[in-house]
């Protein structure tokens, strides 16, 4: 049980309809290993991976994610989510328009109750799938993105493919937003350093465990 | 003083006129208005509450909608009238009242105020307002209406618009506060996963935590108790939030706050900070749910967790080398998990003991010891060696047989059994008579009943057949090992020995004998372990008939005799061999004449002797003195249907029936119908005894009915326990397991050997086509290189025909070379017979 080997944690959720894999991608990233079956997700389910960003001095990141449920009637609760998160994957289904249409009220969802400068990246799973049951286009999707001002990536938690970049890529994002100072240490609920200026201290002594990474 | 003028104008009324509370109400009521000055609103509210108890329901009638228009409207702008009609609703909506009517008002009170989401959001959003007295009455009335009605008000707050955050921050707030506010938080999270873990994400964990270090940690009060409580429930059924918690470093400081140091190595000694620790009862509790919460984190598998081992060491260090309160000690190993058992041999443990009449200030420090050895010294003696096990109080008998759980997930392992068993017999080069080496386990069974009058013995011998029955029950192996046991006669012990030095079952190593045996042993035949067992049995039905017996002996007898005869009644099943050494023993006599005069009172002993006859009579099955032919006469005296009838009325035993699997330590005397004996009283308050574990329980309730058939059966008939017998089924299923597991290994085989096939297959092709082409290059090669030879051999003989013209000229040359120098010498001039010659040759040809 050593001190913690990360100089930041990161909360993560994971939105969109149901059915386009937010389960997925999240134990794919956590396991590695595809959920062929997932049970609808009911409320939320938590995983954590330890990723290291080299752009940004190889900072060490540990990635908390809590997989939302897609389904309507679990919608309010999701929503408390968003306040406390750093970075949010918004998933929609390349095989499925509406889901790719819906992404609109979950962005807007996003933009009324979480933090301003929460990361959002617009993830569209599946993309392992024919190019024949595709519905929503690569170029459609970025476009919307650059619209929306959101990071884009296409993945696949089938094969595994941009999985983990797609998490890269907007934990990059919210490094370079710590960095610049964007964050200050109290009011950003989803970003924690392994040297809290304003944290709680448990124990005196546990400090001494720790590591100070801090920028 | 303005303020008592307008309350007393407002009850009085108008001059003269008779008040009735209804009509006050009334007009207070209409005074909450907005439009009344905010002065007279405030005192409006304030009689209100004054009349609120005394007039429940004409209060909520005409003022509870105005009071709650204030909550929302006003409570910002002054926190005193927010405050002050916050606590009239409270006293609406309180529902802990002694009557029917005042408690159904309560509860329609509280549907009102949650007859829309607004109240309650207003009422989260306060909690996080500047004024503490109003955050403290919104967060009581917040509990109240949780009370009352749970699930609308959870579902409100995941719905509220500030979100979790005030929630959460409220327990940063006063000591006061906090109190309250864990209340509400406990109510806010039972039952309601979703707000577990949204509170988890919001970081409620650190925060209840961060509460329990500023009251001091584990010594701290009711709100201490109250936060591990509200973690207890959050972790609970909450895998969501256990995967969570690991994550976080919070179970170190789980850890930390039992003082164990988290980042222990395996070759490091537990420092005695953590050994020898102030307790008191809070601690105790609080330490205790500590435990739970680790217990959970562990869970069934435990050992693969990352904090895995230390918390593996910390239950185990705390519970067998500690100074904590034994009910502490009983959770921690009740909270080990059966993987985890694996670690104990390995483990070194530095066990204490507290001096003698110093009230637990000092210690002794006992010598190292490895925590199987420690576990079990702890079952055979009881804590701190014994020291209080005459007492039998409840936690230290619960300790040891809790103790025997663990034990028992350390023997799941056969060969782990099988080592022990050989631990115990006479060493092979040590000549005859060799004895068996003296272990606490061993010593416990073969102590002698003449000296079972002392408490603590009986205590030792009950836990030693328990242990020894899970070494041999349904282990065919062991049993046959078992039988070669030799015990050394007790009289010979050191006695230090018997004080129980530890010992390593699994190293089997001896403590060696300090005593060579003396020369009056020689002249008996050493007795095995079976035969000591039997004689045993037989002294203690003796002690037991003496006339003048207690009460109290008389029941401390029994104990023993049960002991005895379960162990043995699991020994002789299934095992032949075991059963005609017994009968040979005499074992056949004691119990016949147990059957012939069987107690009027007991229905345990007759039943059980009744039960090991027949034991004895299915697996009666090797050549021996006594046959199943003797046998089933003495049956046809006693009477079979007689037999079957006692080992019926065992059934109906409290001793026998509330036996559980995790239950087996019964009140002394075990309540029930039949009393043992009318003038027995127990020594001390509230001692405990046992008499029969699960495991023999469960044996027995199998193989009970397989007995009463057996016993009417005829002496030529084979076993009839074949069919369904414990053993035979678990030998069945772990031959399906072979076989299930060959199968599959067949099939592996064989897919392997179809790939193998195939693969090989394609070599070969590949190889062959291969093979045909380098053949046709090589023939083509063959083609060009004999060409080529061709042609050089032609070239050859060509040079050769040319070398020999030109040796011919050559040879033509030198002839008419020899003639000219004759025919020169012939006319005089000078010959040279060297190259000169050609000059002259060619001066001449010129």
């Amino acid at each position: 049980m050593a001190g913690p080997s990360w100089n930041y944690v990161l909360k993560f959720i994971i939105t969109g309809d149901a059915g386009v894999g937010k389960s997925s991608l999240l134990v794919r990233l956590t396991d590695q290993r595809f959920l062929a079956n997932p049970d609808p997700t009911l409320g939320v389910e938590f995983g954590s991976k330890l990723i290291t960003i080299p752009e940004e001095d190889n900072k060490v990141v540990k990635l908390q994610c809590w997989d939302t449920a897609g389904t309507e009637s679990f919608r309010s609760i999701t929503r408390s989510y968003y306040r406390g998160a750093a970075g949010c994957l918004l998933v929609y289904d390349v095989t499925s328009r509406p889901s790719f249409e819906h992404a609109r009220t979950w962005l807007a969802d996003v933009r009324t109750h979480a933090d301003p400068h929460l990361t959002c990246i617009l993830v569209g799973n599946k993309s392992d799938l024919s190019l024949e049951r595709r519905q929503v286009s690569t170029e459609e999707g970025e476009r919307w993105a650059q619209e929306e001002g959101l990071l884009f990536v296409e993945a696949s938690a089938k094969s595994g493919d941009n999985v983990e970049a797609a998490f890269e890529k907007a934990a990059r994002d919210i490094l370079i937003k710590i960095r610049r100072g964007v964050f200050d240490d109290d009011r950003s609920p989803g970003v924690k350093s392994s040297n809290p200026a304003g944290a709680i201290t448990l124990d005196q002594r546990k400090a001494t465990g720790q590591t100070c990474c801090g920028s | 003083m303005e303020f008592f003028q307008q309350t007393y104008t407002a009850l009085r009324g108008p001059t003269g006129v008779q008040q009735t509370p209804e009509d006050t109400i009334t007009r207070l009521s209409d005074r909450l208005s907005p439009s009344t000055l905010l002065a007279d609103r405030r005192a409006a509210v304030l009689s209100l509450k004054g009349l609120a108890r005394a007039h429940k329901q004409l209060v909520g009638v005409h003022a509870l909608q105005g009071l709650l228009g204030i909550i929302q409207n006003d409570a910002d702008v002054d926190p005193d009238i927010g405050r002050a009609a916050i606590e009239t609703v409270v006293i609406l909506c309180d529902t802990v009242d002694d009557s029917y009517t005042e408690r159904d008002l309560g509860l329609e009170h509280t549907d009102k105020l949650l007859e829309d989401e607004k109240t309650a959001h207003k009422l989260f959003a306060l909690l996080g307002d500047q004024d503490h007295f109003l955050r403290y009455s919104a967060c009581v009335l917040l509990i109240t209406v949780l009370q009352n009605r749970p699930q609308r008000v959870q579902a409100y707050f995941l719905k509220a618009p500030v979100g979790p955050a005030p929630v959460i921050a409220v327990l940063e707030g006063e000591k006061e506060i906090v109190g309250q506010a864990i209340a509400m938080l406990t109510a806010l999270i039972r039952q309601s996963t979703e707000i577990q873990k949204i509170l988890a994400f919001d970081g409620i964990f650190e925060k209840l935590f961060s509460v329990v270090t500023r009251e001091g940690g584990l010594e701290g009060q009711s709100v201490v108790t109250d936060a591990l409580k509200c973690v207890d429930t959050l972790l609970r059924f909450n895998t969501s939030n256990q995967s969570y918690f690991r994550e976080t470093n919070l179970p170190t400081l789980l850890c930390r706050l039992l003082f164990f140091d988290p980042n222990i190595q395996p070759d490091q000694v537990v420092p005695q900070e953590f050994a020898l620790q102030f307790w008191n009862e809070d601690k105790a509790t609080n330490a205790g749910l500590i435990l739970e919460a680790i217990g959970l984190l562990l869970g069934p598998k435990g050992a693969g967790l990352r904090e895995g081992y230390t918390f593996t060491r910390l239950l185990v260090e705390m519970a067998l080398a500690s100074n904590a309160p034994t009910t502490v000690k009983v959770k921690c190993l009740r909270l080990l998990p059966p993987a985890a058992v694996a670690l104990l041999p390995d483990m070194i443990l530095t066990p204490y003991m507290p001096v003698p009449d110093t009230n637990g200030e000092e210690w002794d420090r006992l010598e190292a010891a490895t925590g199987i050895d420690a576990l079990l010294e702890l079952i055979m003696h009881g804590e701190y060696n014994g020291q209080d096990a005459v007492r039998r109080q409840k936690e230290s008998v619960d300790l040891r047989a809790t103790a025997v759980g663990v034990f028992e997930h350390f023997l799941r392992d056969d060969h782990v059994k099988e080592a022990i068993i050989s631990g115990l017999l006479p060493p092979e080069d040590a000549g005859i008579p060799a004895h068996s080496p003296v272990t606490p386990l061993l010593f416990g069974l073969i102590i002698p009943p003449n000296s079972l009058l002392d408490r603590s013995s009986v205590s030792s011998v009950q836990f030693a057949a328990v242990l020894f029955a899970h070494l041999l029950r349904h282990a065919p192996y062991c049993k046959d090992l078992a039988r070669k046991i030799i015990p050394r006669p007790l009289t010979l012990l050191p006695s230090s020995t018997a004080d129980g030095a530890f010992f390593v079952p699994a190293d089997g190593e001896p403590p060696p004998p300090s005593e060579p045996p003396s020369k009056d042993d020689s002249e008996d035949a050493p007795q095995n372990l079976l035969a000591v067992l039997t004689e045993h049995l037989s002294l203690a039905f003796l002690q037991r008939s003496r006339a003048e017996l207690a009460p109290r002996d008389a029941r401390e007898a029994d104990r023993v005799i049960c002991a005895y005869l379960s162990l043995l009644a699991q020994w002789l099943w299934e095992d032949p061999r075991a059963v005609r050494e017994f009968l040979e023993a005499g074992g056949l006599g004691v119990l016949v004449e147990q059957l012939n005069q069987p107690s009027e009172i007991d229905v345990v002993v007759p039943g059980l002797c009744a039960f090991l006859l027949g034991v004895c009579y299915e697996f009666n099955r090797e050549p021996g003195e006594v046959t199943r032919v003797t046998m089933h006469s003495i049956l046809t005296r006693l009477g079979a249907d007689v037999l079957v009838g006692r080992m019926n009325r065992m059934r109906e035993d409290e001793r026998i029936k509330v036996v559980g699997p995790d239950s087996w330590v019964l009140p002394c005397p075990t309540p029930g119908p039949q009393a043992l004996d009318p003038a027995f009283t127990p020594m001390y308050d509230g001692e405990t005894e046992i008499w029969f574990d699960w495991a023999f329980v469960d044996f027995w309730k199998a193989n009970n009915h397989t007995i009463q058939r057996g016993i009417v059966a005829d002496p030529d008939s084979a076993s009839s326990s074949t069919a369904q017998s414990g053993e035979e089924s678990i030998l069945v299923a772990s031959l399906r397991g072979v076989i299930a597991k060959q199968a599959a290994e067949i099939e592996a085989l064989q897919n392997k050997l179809k790939e193998l096939t195939a693969t090989s297959l394609a070599t070969a092709e590949t190889a062959a086509s291969e093979a045909s082409q380098s053949a046709a290059k090589s023939t083509e090669e063959r083609v060009t290189l004999e060409a080529a030879l061709e042609a050089e051999r032609s070239k050859r003989t060509e040079v050769e025909k040319e070398q020999e013209d030109l040796l011919v000229l050559l040879d033509e040359l030198s002839s008419k070379r020899a003639k000219d120098k004759e025919r020169m010498k012939e006319q005089g001039m000078e010959v040279s017979e060297d190259e000169d010659d050609e000059e002259e040759d060619g001066e001449e040809e010129d």
